[in-house]
């Protein structure tokens, strides 16, 4: 249905996974743009947010 | 008993030393009743921003088993170990088997990424040696740099 592959399980170390669901500058986008429903909305914000604070993936574009 | 999964960053310098720092570290977990089920280690990898002034970090991931009581011991011994540069426990419902996603992609890698960061430490030794010797280098250096002007 979705154009995105999603796994049943999410994880923070599939980054590659987890890559199309945020801009350029980091930040996560809304479901409203991606339209992946709710509940893997929220399971794709937590995982991005763990990976986010392992340094897999950049908060923003500005770090040096 | 709760499963855990452990991601711990070291301090990529110490890179050569993981071995040890591997057997240091199982033993702060046994000593602490803890069982581990799997190890990965990942290697080098680009921090998508800096911590604590490094660009890399070496990745080492961990599937564990044990007391949350105990676990608040080994999170303090963590805080004061200067090698760890972030660590995260996470709590699990059931373990994944499976290798992950980045320890899949540092052995596709591998060949290619020991070679440039090997160039890059040399790079880096560079300036400190620079700064060590005294006055007549830095003097040689602005000669050098009116020649170019």
């Amino acid at each position: 249905m979705s154009k995105y592959d999603l796994p049943k399980k999410f994880d923070h170390k599939d980054i590659d996974i987890l890559k199309p669901f945020i801009t350029e500058t980091g930040k996560i986008i809304p479901a409203r743009v991606t339209g992946v429903s709710a509940s893997n909305q929220r399971k794709i914000t937590k995982s991005i947010k763990i990976a986010r604070f392992l340094a897999l993936l950049p908060y923003t574009d500005m770090h040096q | 008993m709760k499963k855990y999964e452990a991601v711990i960053i070291l301090n990529p310098n110490l890179s050569s030393k993981v071995d040890e720092f591997k057997k240091d570290f199982d033993k702060l977990l046994t000593d602490n009743s803890f069982n581990i089920l799997k190890t990965e280690d990942v290697g080098r990898r680009q921090l998508a921003y800096s911590i604590a002034n490094h660009n890399k970090g070496h990745y080492i991931l961990f599937n564990l088993e044990g007391d949350p009581s105990k676990l608040l011991e080994i999170e303090t011994k963590i805080k004061y170990n200067e090698s760890i540069i972030r660590h995260l426990f996470l709590v699990v419902k059931v373990h994944n088997g499976e290798d992950s996603s980045l320890l899949i992609e540092s052995k596709n890698k591998k060949p290619e990424t020991v070679e440039i960061e090997e160039k890059k430490e040399v790079k880096t030794e560079k300036p400190k040696i620079a700064e060590d010797s005294p006055k007549e280098e830095a003097e040689d250096s602005k000669k050098e740099g009116d020649d170019n002007e």
